[in-house]
């Protein structure tokens, strides 16, 4: 996927992406600061805005092959499973038992298929809607900050899943998250947003281990606790 | 209370042909209401154009409208020298429930539109992250937001039930033809039959009851379906 020229306004912020390239089948993070353009980015990306100008050649994906996952996820007023099988649904796919059983598994909700999905706890929920994102077998997934306030077994069970889909499928991941420590594993390319602008992307070894920019240095610095990789 | 005070206080008021008149003018102007209501809702919180705020605060200034008013002004507009006096619906049902209809779907327009305007984006946001189309989209809205849209039908309903200035205005409380429960109630009164009208009152409760009984029933049957 390419994006050359892409602006986007809202109030005083101006998000400016001269050029950006996020190679198909990989996982690219997207790390900054609060404010930085990385949701803006993800949304105009997911088509949910549209940009003021510039473009975005998904390179034959169309908006059915993308997805997106975010920190509060949107879940229907409906059963764990309903919410499960939704993007099947319209697609007009007949939801096989052993897909859906397979996806409640991979979520750690195999025992609460029938339980209205409001009712789980946030854990949970991050859980169903991750799976949700998956089970139709998108080509472009962006996870926006949907690790936050995770716990710990949460963030591995998020990590195992998309390191075991890479080795079954690989698709695109746009994974948006603080914590340097995932981004650092999972990803093959980091990308770095400032000010509505991306300012420095490489792999992970150039952009944690070894920055050039010196707003990524400054990022670094005051995260050095979170970051321990 | 004996069978001849029965007999009589049904044939005096009216009281069956009453109940059977507000069934109908209920039925009908919730009926209409709703779908005019929900339908203009959506079309409000989907468009944008210049004073769409106007738009908003009219709807919202009619959710509270008089009755009597909006009843006044059904029967200027159907009387027989009126701009609709051809349809010759002043003193009918058909008149009673135009009347109910003005009266009710701004309420149910506006109580729909409110819960659109905070729900709706997020909605919409999600079902595009899905792959949804514009259809889908609009159909999984009206789904996610079934219950608001129930509760806006039965205040409907309830506004309905309970009316008296406009009904009494266009209809005439005519008995046996235009007579409501509530002028009938209304009438009672007038005559210093206060037991009669506290008896009537109580079966307009009923009905009412009944009717939210049977709406959560259904409702509950859906919860069912779903597998909760």
């Amino acid at each position: 996927m390419r994006i050359t020229d892409l602006t986007r306004r809202q109030g005083d912020f101006l998000l400016k992406i001269d050029n950006a390239y996020f190679e198909p089948g990989k996982i690219h993070g997207m790390i900054g600061s609060n404010g930085s353009g990385k949701s803006t980015l993800a949304k105009l990306i997911m088509g949910i805005i549209p940009a003021d100008s510039g473009c975005i050649d998904y390179e034959g994906l169309t908006p059915r092959d993308i997805t997106m996952t975010g920190q509060k996820p949107y879940l229907l007023h409906s059963s764990v499973y309903q919410n499960l099988i939704y993007p099947l649904k319209i697609r007009g796919i007949e939801p096989r038992a052993e897909l859906v059983d397979q996806w409640l598994e991979k979520a750690g909700l195999q025992h609460k298929r029938k339980q209205y999905a409001l009712s789980l706890s946030s854990g949970e929920q991050q859980r169903l809607s991750f799976a949700r994102a998956l089970i139709f077998g998108p080509k472009l997934v962006i996870v926006d900050e949907t690790l936050s306030n995770l716990a710990p077994d949460g963030v591995r069970l998020f990590e195992s899943i998309m390191e075991q889909q890479q080795r079954e499928n690989p698709i695109t991941w746009i994974t948006i998250s603080h914590q340097l420590v995932h981004i650092s594993k999972l990803c093959d390319e980091v990308h770095f947003m400032e000010q509505g602008r991306l300012v420095q992307s490489g792999t992970p070894e150039q952009v944690l281990k070894h920055p050039t920019n010196p707003s990524v240095i400054q990022y670094l610095a005051n995260t050095e606790v979170s970051f321990k990789g | 209370m004996n069978e001849p005070f029965f007999s009589e206080f049904f044939g005096t008021i009216g009281m069956l042909d009453s109940i059977r008149v507000t069934i109908i003018m209920s039925f009908f102007s919730t009926l209409i209401s709703s779908i005019l209501g929900v339908t203009l809702a959506i079309l409000l919180e989907r468009s944008t154009f210049p004073m769409k705020r106007l738009v908003v605060r009219i709807n919202r200034t009619m959710m509270g409208a008089p009755p009597v008013v909006m009843g006044l002004l059904t029967y200027m507009l159907l009387r027989k020298r009126g701009p609709l006096g051809f349809l010759g619906w002043v003193f009918t049902i058909q008149g009673m429930v135009t009347a109910q209809t003005l009266i009710i779907t701004p309420i149910i327009c506006g109580m729909v539109y409110s819960y659109l305007v905070r729900e709706a984006p997020r909605i919409r946001a999600f079902a595009h992250t899905m792959g949804a189309n514009r259809m889908q989209t609009n159909l999984l809205i009206l789904r996610e937001i079934r219950n608001e849209v129930y509760f806006s039908v039965v205040s409907g309903y309830g506004r309905s039930i309970s009316e008296v200035g406009a009904v009494f205005l266009v209809g005439g409380n005519i008995k046996n033809v235009t007579r409501t429960m509530t002028t009938a109630i209304s009438t009672l009164k007038g005559a210093g039959d206060y037991y009669e009208g506290v008896f009537l009152g109580i079966i307009l409760m009923l009905m009412a009851f009944v009717v939210q009984t049977l709406a959560d029933w259904f409702r509950k049957e859906v919860r069912e379906d779903e597998n909760y």
